[in-house]
């Protein structure tokens, strides 16, 4: 065996291939020049590749290179290994290079056309310029939009903020807009990559926090109205913080808008004091009717006390009579006025708790004398325990005033339909019903002033919240009733809805319901006696 | 002595009738009560009165109705109205609701009692 191995290394029978030539020597130095020369060249291109690859390490297959230079040497190697057998006869070494040149060759082969058609898909010169001109131009439209949307974030009138969620939950400012530092006072830069609560005062800050961290708990837009304390004084606004969620669902953004509010507020309370004021004159006339009662009472029992005085007659008994009589009717006075008075401000005071049916029972109150006279059967349905007075009694949130005008205001509508009716020919119309209830499962208060005045007409009956609008004579009705109502429930957020019904007896007429949330029990603030 | 005049007071303020009916009493009236203008007809259906002192609101039937069953029946009794309310009722202004006058509350009685007599063509003695 290996006796055998040798003889495959032995070269001694052969003869060097210059003996094929003859030794002519032109045709060696042919050999011998081209040989070299393509040697030579095999061995530079591989060392160009290579410089290439080193060079340009981005370049794609770059490992291809590689395998390309180590078969071009292998090429190389062999023509130089020709010019070696023109005098050596070591065939056995020439087969072994041309061999393994053989083997990096195929190699080389089979991978390029692997590799071709991503090779194929490598984009040329040419789409690369393409490319970078359609990245321009993309640039370029970006940039518009960019100034674009900038221009909005800049010259919009509404308060626009970005705010950060950092992975820790706390809040930085991200950017706020022009109008924003505008109506607020605040300085862009003094805000612009700090937390909120370095950022900003204390109070405010408390103030605002707790609604960015509803945002972000909730991973739904807020929307709230709040009143702060600014640099540029104290400001209302309507604001609605919505929620940007990051690649992982986490909200890491809250884009803001605030809307400055604070003169449509003062606008609104105006109008609800104008209607106050309309409704205290439409009241002004039962007023001085009902004032005019115990005064009348008064003089009488005066006048005939004072002539039993100056002929003698000094029954203690009779003058005790008058005295307590006179001073029952001035408490009686003394209650109208406290109405009037309250009635008449400025219900500027905060919200509280309080019993619905106090307000209620004292609007019927007001009315219930005048409403009398007029024939108009005033019933009345309370919930037992406001009639007794017990603590059970569901609470809702408000102006107890505010309610009493609202009420008032349905019960006045009330009248005048019941009245209109009348002089229409309907003798029997004349009853207003007025109910609360408490619905605890539902968690309500519910008020209903019912009429028998023939009813609305269904096709305005969906105006009739709407401001100004009015079925009565010029003069008769401002229009603005029904809608402050609306806006006072509304702010309890609370339901007032109209719907004619059918009372029996062929008797029609208009019931408005008004739907209160109640209050969990607070008894601390809560207000039983009405004011 | 001739009999004393018959007054019949509407007011459904019992407390001014009862004022009203002791002052009328002390100055020689005779007084029938009704506190509304239903108790009022129904008075002066059993009791013809010589004259009406009458309040506006009334429940049932107001002082407008009263006088105007009064009139509509020919009865042509004086008609003392009082009122609370702010403005003259140009209604009863008018001539067919005539004899009548309308005084303002608080009423002096010393005025009642005046005009009273005045259109119960009585002379100013007392």
């Amino acid at each position: 065996m290996a006796g055998a191995l040798e003889s495959v290394w032995d070269a001694s029978e052969f003869v060097p291939h210059g003996v094929c030539l003859l030794w002519r020597p032109d045709i060696l130095a042919l050999h011998v020049g081209a040989d070299s020369l393509i040697g030579l060249s095999y061995f530079s291109i591989p060392l160009a590749l290579l410089y290439f690859v080193h060079r340009r390490r981005d370049i794609a297959f770059g490992w291809v290179a590689v395998l390309f230079a180590v078969f071009i040497l292998a090429c190389g190697t062999t023509h130089f290994f020709n010019i070696w057998t023109l005098w050596n006869a070591d065939y056995v070494t020439e087969a072994v290079i041309k061999g393994f040149t053989a083997l990096v060759s195929l190699l080389t082969a089979v991978t390029l056309w692997l590799l071709m058609p991503r090779l194929l898909a490598l984009p040329s010169p040419r789409q690369m310029a393409e490319a970078n001109e359609a990245l321009q131009r993309e640039i370029e439209i970006r940039r518009q939009a960019e100034q674009r949307y900038s221009g909005f974030f800049n010259n919009l009138g509404e308060a626009l903020f970005i705010v950060s969620v950092r992975p820790d939950g706390q809040f930085v400012y991200d950017a706020i807009n022009p109008a924003l530092a505008r109506v607020t006072g605040l300085d862009p830069e003094r805000l612009r990559g700090r937390l909120v609560t370095e950022a900003l005062d204390p109070s405010l800050a408390g103030d605002i926090l707790p609604r960015y961290t509803e945002c972000r708990d909730g991973g739904v837009p807020v929307d709230y109205e709040e009143t702060l304390d600014l640099p540029a004084g104290r400001r209302v606004f309507h604001t609605v913080l919505v929620p940007v969620r990051d690649a992982d669902g986490r909200v890491s953004q809250i884009l803001g808008s605030g809307r400055d509010v604070t003169e449509r507020k003062r606008f609104q309370e105006d109008l609800v004091q104008t209607t106050k004021m309309a409704t205290l004159g439409t009241l002004a006339a039962g007023m001085a009717h009902e004032m005019s009662q115990p005064l009348n009472v008064i003089r009488l029992w005066i006048e005939n006390a004072l002539d039993r005085l100056r002929a003698g007659a000094t029954d203690p008994v009779r003058l005790e009579r008058t005295m307590t009589l006179v001073i029952e009717q001035t408490e009686r006075m003394g209650k109208l006025i406290d109405h009037v008075r309250t009635f008449g401000r400025r219900d500027g005071g905060g919200q509280c708790d309080f019993a619905p049916a106090g307000s209620v029972r004292s609007a019927v109150d007001l009315v219930r004398h005048q409403y009398g006279l007029e024939n108009i059967d005033l019933r009345e349905e309370l919930p037992p325990q406001a009639v007794t007075g017990g603590a059970a009694e569901l609470v809702v949130r408000g102006r107890p005033l505010q309610l009493e005008q609202v009420v008032l205001n349905l019960l006045a509508n009330a009248r005048d339909a019941v009245l209109a009716r009348r002089a229409a020919g309907d003798e029997a119309a004349g009853r207003i019903e007025v109910a609360v209830r408490d619905d605890a499962t539902l968690g309500v208060a519910v008020i209903q002033v019912t009429d028998d005045g023939g009813g609305i007409d269904p096709a305005i009956l969906p105006r009739i919240f709407d401001p100004f609008f009015t079925t009565k004579d010029v003069g008769k009705g401002s229009g603005l009733g029904l809608s402050i109502g609306y806006g006072i429930i509304d702010s309890m957020n609370g339901r007032i809805e109209a719907v004619n019904v059918e009372l029996g007896g062929g008797r029609r007429g208009v019931r408005f319901t008004i739907t209160l949330p109640v209050q969990p029990l607070a008894p601390q603030d809560r207000e039983l006696s009405h004011a | 002595m001739p009999d004393p005049f018959h007054i019949l007071v509407a007011e459904d303020e019992a407390l001014a009738a009862m004022a009203l009916e002791d002052f009328l009493s002390i100055k020689g009236f005779r007084v029938t009560l009704a506190g509304d203008g239903i108790e009022a007809m129904e008075r002066y259906a059993e009791d013809p009165a010589d004259a009406l002192i009458t309040d506006l609101r009334m429940p049932r039937m107001d002082g407008h109705a009263l006088i105007r069953e009064m009139r509509a029946r020919h009865v042509t009794l004086p008609v003392l109205v009082m009122t609370g309310f702010l403005t003259q009722d140009t209604d009863l202004t008018d001539e067919r609701w005539k004899p009548l006058e309308i005084l303002s509350k608080p009423v002096n009685p010393q005025t009642i009692l005046e005009t009273l007599r005045r259109m119960l063509g009585v002379p100013r003695t007392a």
